[in-house]
């Protein structure tokens, strides 16, 4: 078995279907899309918007795929660099700890994805998750991985948490609330891991907030994740900052949503008019 | 209730564990750096593979049981240093030379068509393997002296029996035809063959006999 496993060689069964993140923000039922006269005053994932349960479903699968990734991204990084020289065997510890603790949460997505009722594969699955794992730098994997990538997580499950709690889904409040604290566990790990290892190497450690800062602004799923209302998902402050985010970095992350929501608009709209001009054509 | 001053066995009569063991101080901690050498193997195999294969079942099982194994390598990383090893990095060592080879051929399946020969390396050869060594040690070792490494050995033994068992049913509901028991039966036969070269988990001798 090769070291460092290509993102286009992730192993699925045949109800998968994979697209690119340009494709997944091209999909015109995305909620962003839609025109400026038609745009609710909010998109924030809530049971009052109109096409809650269907943007709900769609959330949850996407957990549901993303949740596989950070599966394989985590048992990568157990298999990908050697013990001592390449990475503290501790930090490989980790690294499987959280494997399990992912592979709990493809179990837990799985399984409220039938409550919700969703079949496997009734979304596509963007990759751009795994990508981030794909780093021959162990640190820069934990910075966007760790601290990028699963700190959309705990944004996310806030989220899908508040939601339960309003719509009276005890069960999907339940499993989020459990799926939160151990994601608040890995962000901290990576937290950890990124100040020990580059303690006396500040270069490395600039280039991975720098992967970070990139990482964070792919995630931010071109605003569907920020402080402002028309974002799906917002920023969960205070459980970042118990994930060992300092204010200043919470700061950072917000400005780099609110600046992907703007140009997640500009895409929108520079999309819809391509489609438009596509369909008058033909 | 009993007088409290009257005088007890230091033993209690339902207690029959015995002093003498096979196992001096260094010999325990050359089996459990190999030990310790194996698991590490194990759990970064088991790691790796969850990107490879496409089962949905298969790849949740191989994430959880990949930390089982870490869980085991960390608690004979931990031991080590009470066997007089302070540096456990020294005695974290194949076993010899063949059981290099051994993992070089278990892990070498990688295609997405390949489960069932990755399933067999673990289930069906390494995994019986740490079983016989784990049980040989906790069967053989000084019940009151070496206490600790029994206890290590029993919570590996737990999850190694279930991983089995898990393992097993996997790839009893994979194997669909007798080509593939042929498969199965061969890519088993290949690895036992290298596994015995090396004489097990901790070389020769890891279930007595040498």
């Amino acid at each position: 078995m090769r070291k460092f496993f290509p993102v286009d060689s992730l192993a699925r069964d045949s109800r998968f279907n994979q697209i690119t993140m340009k494709q997944s923000q091209a999909d015109p039922r995305s909620a962003l899309i839609a025109t400026e006269e038609k745009r609710p005053k909010t998109n924030r994932l809530q049971p009052s918007r109109a096409d809650a349960s269907d943007a709900a479903r769609s959330l949850m699968h996407g957990i549901f795929v993303g949740e596989i990734q950070a599966l394989e991204g985590a048992g990568r990084t157990c298999h990908d660099f050697e013990t001592g020289t390449e990475a503290p065997f501790a930090l490989k510890l980790d690294m499987a700890r959280q494997a399990w603790d992912e592979a709990r949460h493809v179990e837990i997505s799985v399984k409220l994805s039938e409550w919700m009722g969703t079949e496997i594969g009734q979304y596509a699955e963007n990759t751009v998750l795994f990508e981030a794992a794909c780093s021959t730098d162990p640190v820069l994997r934990l910075a966007g991985v760790n601290r990028a990538l699963e700190g959309l997580a705990i944004d996310v499950f806030t989220t899908m948490k508040e939601f339960g709690d309003i719509a009276g889904d005890p069960f999907l409040e339940f499993c989020e609330d459990w799926m939160l604290a151990d994601e608040v566990t890995h962000v901290k790990m990576g937290s950890d891991w990124l100040r020990r290892i580059t303690e006396n190497d500040p270069e490395r450690r600039k280039k991975a907030l720098e992967f970070q800062s990139v990482v964070d602004k792919i995630f931010s799923f071109g605003g569907t994740r920020s402080d402002s209302q028309e974002s799906p998902i917002g920023l969960a402050r205070r459980f970042r900052e118990l994930a060992g985010f300092s204010d200043d970095e919470v700061e950072d992350i917000a400005d780099v949503s609110l600046r992907a929501l703007e140009e997640r608009k500009a895409f929108a709209r520079q999309a819809q008019a391509e489609a438009v001009e596509q369909f008058s054509a033909s | 209730m009993a007088d409290p001053y009257k005088p007890r066995a230091p033993f209690a009569p339902w207690d029959r564990r015995q002093l003498p063991g096979l196992f001096d101080v260094e010999e325990t901690a050359r089996r459990v750096g190999n030990y310790k050498w194996a698991e590490m193997k194990l759990f970064e195999a088991l790691g790796g593979w969850v990107a490879t294969v496409p089962e949905l079942d298969v790849k949740m099982r191989l994430g959880t049981h990949c930390y089982h194994h870490a869980w085991h390598a960390e608690l004979w990383h931990k031991r080590l240093p009470e066997l007089r090893e302070m540096n456990p990095d020294r005695l974290t060592q194949p076993a010899n030379d063949a059981m290099v080879q051994f993992v070089a051929a278990l892990t070498e399946p990688e295609a997405p068509e390949l489960t069932i020969e990755k399933l067999v390396g673990v289930y069906r050869v390494f995994i019986p393997h740490f079983i016989s060594a784990y049980t040989f040690h906790m069967n053989n070792t000084s019940e009151i002296t070496d206490a600790p490494t029994i206890r290590t050995l029993k919570l590996a033994l737990q999850d190694e029996f279930e991983d089995w068992r898990d393992g097993e049913m996997m790839l009893q509901s994979l194997i669909e035809t007798p080509e593939e028991v042929d498969r199965a039966a061969a890519h088993q036969a290949k690895l036992e063959k290298l596994i015995l070269a090396a004489g097990g988990i901790a070389g020769p001798g890891s279930i007595g006999g040498n």
